[in-house]
């Protein structure tokens, strides 16, 4: 059976619960299509997908046993270009966090490369993949419209103080608070080019269902070191590598 | 004395004008700052139910707010009115809040050689209620506004 995470803590079964694929996760929200691809801005909505290299079909490629036994995903097939995004979790309480994204990423997707930030995570595919992906982490747990920023640049503002109605800094201010309706709405796309519409993301995550489904250890919330299991094979690891080094032999 | 009123979050518009209010009724209160990262500047093309500046009231006076606050510092002419701005905060900043008086002076009461460059050396270039409230890296007029109670009617 894989591990995914060790500990008791509430936390610590949220972050199995995100880096486990056979768990399903609660859609929050409904974000069309057509939005995910504007806050991507890699394309503009209804415009052919660019491609780098001929379908795979049509591509005479040499024999190889390796492109016998994996199935190439769908943008891989069709050529298309890498695209990414990007988002950035507040340490108040977010949702998801870098490395939690990191573990969720590559047990649940294929075909993704992922790199891991001290503030942000970026999920780099094929760009219709990428485009399938990012529907799943705007619509469900992992995002919350206050709290998770989608930023392709200028992440800074994760440890920052929140502003009073929750939201997290970001100089470029793509997500807003609309003040006659409550909701957070995205009015630039994640690199900050302003949108002709705004994208409604929804109302932000009430605090006591962010510390509920938060993947983040915190003295105001649930502390690291009161996961004793976590913290055994925490220094369990420690101790095999500082001993072992490099070299278990 | 003084002490540094330090919000667990940025406070919109509304909350610092209730809070300035509230602090500002106090009589033990002598001066009161507001400190925090600038707001962005006025963007006409941004529609009015995102916007974040606007015109505050303190003491009757309007002002522009330009910064999205972050600690309140005020002077206090007793220790008494400590209960007080405790019992304004509790009512305005629900989300938690810290109090910290362990330093002696959190306003700046001298004038330092920055001063002395950026607005001369006499007496009415920057008059002694005005030191410690001003921001070096910005032009006087537009980095600060002072209500005289003396001249609040």
């Amino acid at each position: 059976m894989a591990q995914y995470y060790p500990g008791t803590s509430k936390v610590s079964q949220n972050r199995r619960h995100f880096s486990d694929p056979n768990e399903k996760l609660e859609k929050l929200r409904e974000i069309s299509d057509e939005d995910v691809v504007k806050i991507l801005g890699h394309r503009a909505p209804g415009e052919e997908y660019k491609s780098v290299h001929p379908p795979l079909d049509e591509m005479d490629e040499p024999d190889d046993i390796v492109r016998e036994l994996v199935t190439p995903i769908d943008g891989a097939k069709a050529g298309d270009r890498v695209r990414y995004i990007q988002f950035a979790d507040s340490m108040y309480f977010a949702p998801a966090q870098p490395y939690v994204r990191a573990r969720a990423y590559l047990n649940r997707y294929r075909g993704v490369d992922t790199g891991t930030l001290s503030g942000r995570q970026v999920i780099e595919a094929r760009e219709r993949d990428l485009e399938k992906f990012s529907k799943e982490l705007l619509e469900t747990e992992y995002f919350d419209p206050a709290r998770t920023g989608i930023r392709g640049k200028s992440v800074h503002g994760h440890s920052l103080r929140l502003d009073e109605d929750g939201i997290m800094f970001d100089m470029l201010r793509r997500q807003l608070m609309n003040k006659e309706t409550g909701h957070v709405e995205m009015v630039k796309n994640q690199i900050g080019i302003p949108l002709d519409e705004p994208v409604d993301l929804g109302e932000p995550l009430d605090e006591d269902k962010l510390k509920e489904i938060t993947t983040i250890y915190r003295v105001d919330g649930d502390a690291y070191k009161d996961d004793k299991d976590a913290v055994e094979v925490l220094h369990k690891i420690h101790i095999t590598r500082s001993k072992g080094g490099y070299n278990p032999e | 004395m003084d002490i540094e009123i330090f919000p667990y979050r940025f406070l919109s518009a509304d909350t610092t004008e209730k809070m300035l209010n509230g602090i500002e009724s106090l009589d033990d209160v002598k001066r009161a700052v507001i400190h925090g990262p600038r707001l962005p500047p006025d963007d006409p093309d941004l529609l009015p139910q995102y916007k974040e500046r606007r015109n505050i009231t303190v003491c009757g006076k309007p002002i522009e707010l330009k910064v999205r606050t972050g600690r309140i510092l005020v002077e206090l002419s007793s220790e008494a009115a400590l209960d007080e701005i405790e019992k304004i905060c509790d009512e305005n900043l629900k989300f938690g809040y810290d109090i910290n008086t362990s330093r002696s002076e959190y306003i700046r009461r001298h004038k330092t050689v920055s001063d002395a460059i950026k607005y001369g050396t006499g007496e009415n270039n920057l008059p002694d209620e005005l030191i410690g409230l001003t921001d070096n890296n910005k032009q006087f007029a537009d980095s600060v506004d002072f209500i005289d109670y003396d001249k609040v009617e």
